[in-house]
């Protein structure tokens, strides 16, 4: 058993490092984004102020505030003092729109994004594994062709619009005008028990909409390469050992057609967070998504920026934590 | 020969493949006895049918492929030295009684070790499973024998390799651990289809070395599918040489070797080239095999029979005695 | 280059059957179409693709009127369903309309109206367009014979724009802003993945990393960031290239990556050192010899990256941050949606999800066909 650990401990260290530095540069990819819209910091807090009336400060003013503010820095540097403020005091920096702290707009929405992506994962691979290899042990079988069928569908319809056709028909034969994640009074509640089960309550439509076509794609993955390894000479060796067929299909081919599977499964957090953020959106869940949008329609970059490095850095975590999963699934990614 | 020496009975066995473009009649009617202690060389060309036949004696055969009729009669022997038969076309594919003839009775050992095992388990707990499957054996009991099978078929540090997975060895190494499992429960009859073929010619002689000595250690019957005659002369007691699936001829190796009777026999035996013999082009059989949907009409060989009469074409040939250990399946001898 | 593929060749036995024992090769692409034909879905969808595709370049014909020009008369007319035979003579025609105002508003409410019968016809003269700006013409596929008359088959939207020609005309945007966004892939794709996978070594260590890295990233969030950046006072044409750009940036990589690993595997095989030996230079290995080897798959999964793309334009235009009015596409057509109480009672509005639907659908299908059929020896 030493050997496995030595092997694994060193694949961890390198996966760990790639997440590092994977996050490292979206960090910096989306610094450069908050930099491109024209004005800064300082821009924003005059019009703010000019807006509400005050009179626009002179060039020397102007000039002061950018230098107390770094606006004056190169960009490295003005990016290592954004970090800095991040890492070490947790401070995202200042939202326009709302007047606080960006870090309390981004507390008060991050959870429930997260809440939302991860039980959005756990539906789409509690569902398409046992349908995957259903479909794939009973080929050609009805069963297989509904399923097959479910799974282009659910395929071709972007979770945006289903969310859209689901407002619709929520609204137009149930009269519920709006698909939510709480309900009136736990809406702006602080968090409670109470408050959890209410979003246990919520949650099934949400995590349903942005879940299915990951888990069509997810359902044809699995079947298609279990179909592959159903037909392979190990197959043959175990059945002619004697093994019972249940048996040999969950020892063999299965777990040969779960490597495909879990590293498929780990790459599509970036795709359910991405789908996460339009849903809450169109449904304008209490979620990251909707606040996303906003910021980067007004321009609010503090907030954007924030989201958008979160929202990275919890999905880059994801696919590290699906890639260990893979590992020791695997025997062969160790070596490489 | 007695009767107690006899370990299987193949009579008139008829494997067929129910494709979208047609009925493929893989073995279309063979006889075969399997007695202890002896090698039985099934030799042919690709595509002759012997892969099936040897699947269809642990009934492993993949669909569209099934038993269409035919006898194998198991001879079991019990504990008080008695016999029982059991036929195992007639066992359900999935039921209980053939699992306790797979890998405990009969095992057998695949061409390409790198696809036959499996990539994701250890080679120990490849081994294990067929000893835990078959006996009351504990997992520390079960790793022992599998370290001490690892030793007996040549491999090095057999208690650091058990804890290896295939991938990691070299092609001789995972054939001689294939071997291992297939012996791990001492069975009575060992099925090797073409086991060296995937192997560097050295590593070949030492696994056909290994076979022959584990053979008789364990008083095994061995049936030996390949295509190369060389390794029929080395191992073989008895011959059965298969065409389009049939079985055209069969006897001891000597006869085989020395008084072949059949033309495709005899067409083989002279297509190898001999060193010693001084010819100018080799003389390889006529024509190619045709494609199992186009299987000529009567006896399968005559397009490219040097015997061929007219009637070949029409009648198909049964299968005739030439003696006590020797049939043939040709007009010539009718 | 495919005529390298093409030989026939045909062996005569000695004796014996000969029809038996002739050989012949077919071309690689025959093949590929053989095995690709068998797929019965895929090629249903290639046929919808065609006809998609088709609508897109002569969408002035396809359409029964402008996807432009408004009647408000005309606004929020329901859809009109096509008859074949009315007072027993076999034909096509749809019934007319009548309203009745809304005391509050004032505003026309419109019903379909069973006395009314408008005759509509194939090949119709109707409103005169021209075919992309350049060749004038007036003949429409379908439309009512008379032109006065009302034609909505997916009714009519809030200034009376008909919805079923702005469906089409959207095709024109949302096809090919797809392909605009693929090209670009395939090409970034095809160098990155090229160099990474023949030159190998630190450089493609270094390529794998940032792949790595770019394939972690969220795409929808950093696309709305993007796209959010592009100016609004930007012309139709420059925002269309642009969003096609941003959406490339974050999709080249699957191409890339498939690209490497045949490149990959190639370079250990016989053939290419073959090439090698017989004195190929690297220019002419490349396209003479390894391209043509993985063209298929390329091709499957250029076709697969498709509707990755449409959809990303929808989604962005969707939410007013992609192509704005007056551009059309269908997610600038489905913005209309955004507000589902407002639309309760105007379900047609949705049209262009259906339109979304149907071709993800069957380029879905197409794709996958195309992949089955790319490796012809793969059971």
């Amino acid at each position: 058993m030493g050997k496995k650990d030595k092997t694994m401990r060193k694949y961890l260290l390198r996966r760990f490092l790639t997440m590092i530095l994977t996050v490292f540069f979206i960090s910096i990819i989306t610094f450069i984004i908050i930099q491109l819209p024209p004005g800064d910091y300082v821009t924003n807090i005059i019009n703010r102020m000019v807006s509400q009336g005050a009179s626009s400060p002179s060039p020397e003013d102007v000039a002061l505030l950018r230098k107390i503010y770094g606006l004056n820095d190169p960009m490295p540097v003005q990016y290592m003092k954004w970090i800095e403020k991040i890492i070490f005091q947790g401070k995202f920096g200042y939202s326009f729109t709302y007047q606080k702290d960006a870090i309390e707009i981004i507390t008060a929405r991050l959870p429930a994004s997260f809440v939302l992506s991860l039980s959005s994962f756990m539906f789409v691979w509690i569902i398409s594994l046992p349908i995957g290899i259903y479909s794939a042990v009973k080929k050609y079988s009805v069963g297989d062709y509904v399923v097959n069928f479910i799974g282009f569908v659910g395929l071709a319809i972007p979770s945006f619009l289903l969310a859209l056709v689901c407002l619709y028909v929520s609204y137009k034969y149930f009269g519920v005008a709006a698909i939510g994640l709480f309900s009136k009074e736990f809406q702006n509640a602080p968090w409670s028990v109470a408050r959890v089960i209410d979003l246990l309550k919520h949650l099934w439509i949400p995590m349903i909409i942005v879940g299915i076509s990951g888990t069509a794609g997810l359902i044809r993955t699995l079947r298609a390469n279990l179909l592959d390894e159903l037909n392979k000479p190990y197959v043959d060796t175990a059945r002619a050992k004697g093994l019972p067929e249940a048996r040999l299909l969950w020892k063999y081919p299965v777990r040969h057609a779960l490597n495909p599977f879990i590293s498929t499964l780990g790459w599509m957090l970036p795709g359910l967070i991405s789908g996460e953020v339009i849903v809450a959106i169109v449904l304008n869940l209490p979620t990251s998504g909707p606040i996303l949008y906003n910021a980067l329609a007004s321009q609010d970059m503090y907030v954007a920026a924030g989201f958008l490095l979160l929202l990275s850095t919890l999905t880059v975590i994801g696919t590290f934590i699906s890639d260990i999963l893979l590992a020791l699934l695997d025997p062969r990614i160790r070596f490489q | 020969m007695t009767s107690l020496d006899i370990l299987l009975e193949v009579k008139d066995l008829r494997i067929h493949f129910f494709t979208d473009e047609g009925i493929v009649k893989a073995v279309d009617g063979i006889d075969m006895n399997i007695f202890r202690g002896r090698t039985l060389c099934l030799v042919g060309e690709s595509g002759c049918g012997k892969s099936v036949a040897c699947r269809a004696f642990l009934n492993i055969i993949r669909s569209p492929g099934r038993i269409v009729s035919g006898e194998m009669n198991y001879y079991k022997r019990t504990t008080d030295n008695l016999v029982n038969v059991i036929d195992i076309a007639k066992l359900p594919p999935k039921g209980d009684k053939i699992r306790q003839i797979r890998g405990k009775e009969i095992a057998i050992i695949f061409q390409e070790p790198m696809t036959s095992l499996s990539m994701m388990h250890t080679v120990g707990d490849q081994i294990m499973e067929s000893i835990l499957l078959h006996s009351d054996a504990t997992r520390i009991e079960a790793r022992k024998q599998a370290i001490e099978l690892l030793d007996r078929v040549g491999l090095p540090k057999p208690d650091r390799l058990v804890d290896e997975y295939p991938f990691r060895l070299s092609g001789g190494m995972r054939q001689r651990a294939m071997i291992a499992m297939a012996l791990s429960c001492n069975p009575h009859m060992l099925i090797a289809d073409e086991p060296t073929t995937a192997l560097d010619v050295t590593t070949q002689a030492q696994i056909v070395d290994l076979i022959h000595d584990l053979q008789r250690q364990l008083n095994m019957a061995v049936l030996y599918i390949t295509h190369d005659l060389g390794v029929v002369a080395e191992v073989a007691d008895d011959v059965a040489v298969m065409y389009l699936g049939k079985i055209v001829e069969f006897s001891d190796v000597h006869t085989i070797f020395h008084a072949p009777m059949h033309p495709y026999t005899q067409a083989l035996l002279r297509s190898i080239p001999k060193i010693a013999i001084e010819r100018e082009e080799l003389d390889p059989i006529k024509g190619m095999v045709p494609s199992p949907f186009r299987r000529p009409s009567g006896c399968p060989f005559n397009p490219r029979c040097s015997k061929m009469m007219e009637k070949c074409t029409s009648v198909e040939p049964k299968i005739t005695a030439l003696g006590e250990n020797h049939t043939v399946q040709c007009l010539l001898y009718e | 280059m495919l005529k390298l593929f093409k030989r026939k060749k045909s062996v005569v036995a000695q004796g014996g059957d000969t029809e038996s024992l002739q050989v012949e090769v077919a071309s690689q692409w025959k093949l590929m179409w053989w095995k690709f034909r068998k797929h019965k879905l895929a090629m249903m969808s290639g046929v919808i693709v065609i006809i998609l595709y088709l609508m897109a370049i002569f969408c002035e014909f396809f359409a029964p009127r402008s996807g432009f020009t408004n009647n408000s008369k005309y606004a929020l007319v329901p859809p009109q369903a096509i008859h074949l035979l009315m007072d027993g003579k076999v034909g096509l025609y749809v019934f007319g309309y009548t309203y009745t105002r809304d005391p509050v508003s004032l505003q026309r409410i419109w019903v379909l109206d069973k006395a009314t019968i408008i005759p509509v016809g194939l090949f119709v003269r109707g409103e005169p367009y021209k075919l992309w700006g350049l060749i004038p013409g007036d003949i429409h596929l379908i439309g009512a014979r008379n032109t006065e008359d009302p034609f909505f088959l997916f009714g009519a939207d809030r200034i009376g724009r008909d919805v079923f020609s702005r469906v089409i005309f959207s095709a024109r945007i949302s096809l090919t802003v797809g392909l605009v966004g693929v090209a670009l892939s395939f090409i970034l794709g095809i160098l990155v993945g090229g160099i990474s996978g023949l030159i190998g070594g630190t450089l493609d260590n270094i390529i794998q990393r940032i792949i790595e890295i770019l394939i972690s990233i969220p795409t929808l969030p950093f696309w709305l960031a993007l796209a959010a950046m592009v100016p609004i006072n930007w012309s139709p044409l420059r925002t269309y290239f642009m969003i096609s750009m941003i959406l490339t940036l974050l999709s080249w990589m699957g191409l890339a990556r498939v690209v490497r690993s045949k490149f990959l595997a190639m370079r250990n095989e016989d053939f290419v050192l073959a090439a090698q030996l017989d004195g190929c230079n690297n220019m002419r290995l490349i396209t003479r010899h390894m391209l043509p080897s993985f063209m298929s798959h390329i091709i499957a999964s250029v076709t697969l990256s498709i509707p990755g793309m449409i959809i990303g334009e929808t989604a962005l235009s969707f939410l007013g941050l992609g192509l704005r009015p007056p551009a059309v596409s269908w997610g600038v057509m489905l913005q209309d949606c955004q507000k589902i109480v407002a639309i309760a009672n105007i379900p047609w509005l949705l049209a262009p999800a259906g339109a979304v639907f149907i071709t993800v659908l069957a380029m879905n299908f197409l794709g996958d066909g195309l992949r089955d059929a790319a490796d012809p020896y793969q059971s």
